[in-house]
């Protein structure tokens, strides 16, 4: 069995060569045969790969132990969920599951329906079928995810319980659609400077496929915080570990990319950034899988250190960047923008602003990240930088992003006039102050808090305040009541009010990253009937209570919940011990309001009944959440097919020369 | 060209300050890594540092205390070994024969009091055998 699937694998990367190369040709030649014939193969090798998945999934869920994979992520107790999530928890299967997830992204590249960048679709499609050869030699000689063993053991090691949660289950399948979703993008800016078709029209092409990929990215990293927050029991969401910081990278050089293509399909700018943009994005991509897969940065997710792995990954990494940027250089001449910016105060400059700061903070964090392999190359010691570094560097950014996001709202294109400005000021910029000044009047001090607050607010009034004076017009206009204006409203224009919701979001995930100045932790041993007090809470110790399952030792401690000396209910932390892993898993209990979270561990205990236990009162971290559904929301609205697309998508080429 | 000029000041200003914070940032957070034996070679020089020390947990030296608030243990290399304490919430990664990153200073004593602990999962990505 587990021998169809390493077959189809090698088939699989046959027909992909084949088929790269029989697109450039029949593209380059005009022989429709051929291309059809690189087509047929694309689809073949997509074929093929899931062939290999399905073999694969059918290994994992008939616990067809020989395989080596299935025996090291999967046991017998495992449910059908988490049997097919271990599809993707280990290093071969993921890589399997990505090469998968980009054959069939290839799939729909060249059977969709278009009516403009037909032309670069070959072109196109070669170069995603080069990346998707490149994955398949990395499953046949590094991580063959077939391997068998030479034994078959009666039972796998099973799948480590940190995995074992609903999020787990979520989290790298959507990052890593992400990060393939990212290819697509590339390899169109890579045929449009191949064919020289240089205009709008593959920025047409990817507006829909980047959006995707970026929203993906952005799911994968707020599910991933979601997760270290309620599995791993240190209190926090995000710890600016180097795997992490390798997925947000490139999703913040892709976000800087969503704007910055904007400006070219509005004022035909920004031409060459646009492709440097794109091309760095997708190196962050494939550099960031390398990060985590090569075990070259010390990190608490551990990796196989396989050296030839690493090795492939970064000639990989090193022939697409110099061939992609030699290209860009080639070409461009072809790339000169059509405008000027043409006053300072200008939407125009705000984007451009916003690039700036939002590439610099990439930048920053990607400095960081990197800076323990540069410090021992250049002076043979290691220096790695912490937590602080990167709140420190990318705080102000952040809150500079924000602050850009209300300014370009209210600012007109290319020239705005001081008064409409003022006109669209004041009213956020009042009730932002008002509010600034209740903070202050209810306790807060810190100068940089209010700030940041008063930042928030200003720009998510600016937003609530364009929303309803739209709405207003709409609902005088066509006579609709304001609900229905409202939706109206979004719908009529999705792109753009699904991008002030995502907005929205990063405002709300602003607003929850700001709590965290005030996150407060205490550690209290206590016996039952004791109490400890954290903030205006009280915690009683009740009881521990302890039970077997199959799979682990169950330790639970009841602690009654007091607010300022009322009830409001009771916490149940847990640490387990899970007999197949011989490890020791916390699971946090956690209280949340708007306002703040309650979040209990328990440490451990004595045989003379005292129990340790870490509490935190972190003030609204929910909203961090809130906004990642928001994001999603707003993402999802935007991605939605426009119908009005087409027409909006020529202008630019009317006014082109 | 004065407008260019113009956005070229702008943009050098904005490197500027972000090349600024980050050097700000960088001062106050940047921490050797050293494996066990490199951090003994230091001598002296490095008691009461904040330095972070890559190390295996060795065999039979884990020990807790005060219903686990107290984590004693042992980090080794190829050639050395350094005791560590570590105060506060175990993270349930740890596990003896398992690599941990621990942040803290080395006091005269020879002791590493550790105030964070960073156990590299092995199961992520490498079945452990």
């Amino acid at each position: 069995m587990a021998d169809i699937g390493y077959i189809a694998l090698f088939l699989a990367l046959v027909a992909s060569i084949y088929s790269a190369i029989a697109f450039i040709l029949g593209a380059r030649g005009k022989h429709p045969g051929l291309t059809h014939s690189a087509r047929n193969s694309l689809l073949a090798t997509s074929g093929l790969v899931s062939i290999s998945v399905a073999v694969l999934v059918y290994a994992l869920v008939t616990h067809d132990f020989q395989i080596e994979y299935v025996a090291s992520y999967t046991s017998r107790d495992l449910s059908l969920a988490y049997l097919l999530s271990a599809l993707w928890a280990g290093n071969d299967g993921s890589l399997l599951f990505w090469a998968w997830l980009l054959s069939l992204f290839a799939t729909v590249v060249v059977l969709q329906k278009r009516d403009i960048g037909k032309e670069l679709v070959p072109y196109a499609a070669s170069i995603i079928m080069v990346i998707q050869a490149f994955f398949l030699i990395l499953l046949l000689l590094v991580s063959n995810p077939f391997q068998k063993l030479p034994f078959t053991p009666a039972e796998g090691l099973g799948l480590n319980p940190l995995l074992e949660n609903p999020w787990m289950v979520f989290h790298p399948p959507t990052t890593l659609a992400g990060y393939v979703g990212f290819t697509i993008p590339f390899a169109f800016a890579m045929a449009a400077l191949l064919t020289r078709r240089l205009g709008d029209e593959w920025l047409i092409t990817i507006r829909r496929w980047t959006l995707l990929a970026w929203l993906l990215l952005g799911v994968g990293n707020i599910t991933g915080a979601w997760w270290a927050y309620v599995v791993l029991g240190w209190g926090g969401y995000w710890a600016w570990d180097p795997v992490e910081n390798a997925s947000f990278i490139p999703w913040l050089v892709a976000t800087a990319f969503l704007h910055s293509i904007k400006m070219q399909r509005r004022r035909g700018m920004f031409k060459v950034w646009n492709m440097v943009l794109i091309i760095l994005t997708f190196v962050l991509t494939i550099f960031g899988t390398f990060l985590t897969r090569s075990g070259i940065i010390a990190s608490v997710h551990a990796f196989a250190e396989t050296p030839l792995l690493g090795n492939l990954f970064l000639t990989f990494i090193g022939v697409t960047l110099f061939g992609s940027l030699g290209l860009l250089y080639y070409r461009r001449e072809e790339l000169t923008d059509e405008a000027e910016t043409e006053s300072l105060v200008s939407r125009e400059t705000t984007f451009l602003l916003n690039n700036l700061l939002i590439v610099g903070a990439a930048f920053a964090i990607f400095w960081g990240t990197i800076f323990p392999v540069i410090s021992e190359a250049v002076r043979g010691v290691k220096i790695s930088v912490g937590p602080p570094f990167y709140n420190q560097v990318s705080g102000p950014i952040f809150l500079a992003i924000i602050l850009l996001i209300g300014v370009c709202i209210v600012i007109g294109w290319r020239r705005a006039s001081v008064k409409n400005l003022v006109g669209n000021f004041v009213w956020p910029l009042l009730v932002a102050l008002m509010l600034g000044i209740t903070l202050l009047i209810l306790g807060i001090r810190e100068w940089y808090v209010l700030i940041a607050f008063f930042v928030c607010n200003f720009v998510l009034l600016t937003i609530v305040y364009e929303w309803f004076r739209g709405t207003r017009v709409r609902h005088q206009m066509r006579a609709e009541n304001y609900l229905k204006a409202f939706l109206g409203l979004i719908w009529a224009n999705k792109p753009r009010y699904g991008g002030y919701m995502v907005h929205i979001a990063i405002i709300f995930i602003g607003i929850g990253v700001i709590g965290s100045v005030y996150d407060v932790e205490t550690e209290a041993t206590l016996i039952p009937g004791e109490s400890m007090t954290i903030k205006e809470y009280t915690l009683t110790y009740e009881n521990l209570d302890s039970y077997e399952t199959q799979s682990k030792l169950v330790a639970a401690a009841t602690l009654s919940v007091y607010n300022k000396g009322k009830l409001i209910g009771e916490l149940i932390p847990q640490r387990n011990f899970h007999w197949r892993q011989e490890q020791w898993l916390s699971e946090v209990a956690v209280r949340t309001t708007l306002l703040e979270d309650l979040y209990v561990i328990l440490i451990g205990w004595d045989k003379d009944g005292t129990t340790a236990f870490k509490v935190h009162v972190n003030p609204l971290v929910v909203w961090i959440w809130i906004g990642g559904g928001v994001f999603v929301l707003g993402g999802v609205i935007a991605f939605w097919p426009d119908r009005r697309e087409l027409p909006t998508a020529r202008k630019p080429r009317a006014r082109a020369k | 060209m004065l407008k260019k000029k113009k956005f070229l000041i702008g943009g050098i200003i904005v490197f500027l300050t972000i090349g600024y914070l980050g050097f700000i940032g960088f001062q106050s957070s940047a921490t050797y890594y050293y494996e066990v034996s490199e951090l003994l070679q230091q001598g002296s020089s490095v008691y009461g540092k904040n330095v972070r020390v890559n190390g295996q947990v060795a065999p039979g030296s884990l020990e807790q205390e005060a219903a686990g608030r107290i984590l004693r243990f042992t980090i080794i290399d190829r050639e050395e070994s350094l005791p560590v304490v570590y105060q506060g919430h175990v993270p349930g990664t740890l596990k003896v024969g398992g690599d941990v990153v621990v942040e803290g200073y080395l006091n005269p004593l020879g002791i590493f009091q550790a105030h964070t602990l960073m156990p590299k999962c092995p199961s992520r990505y490498v079945p452990s055998q």
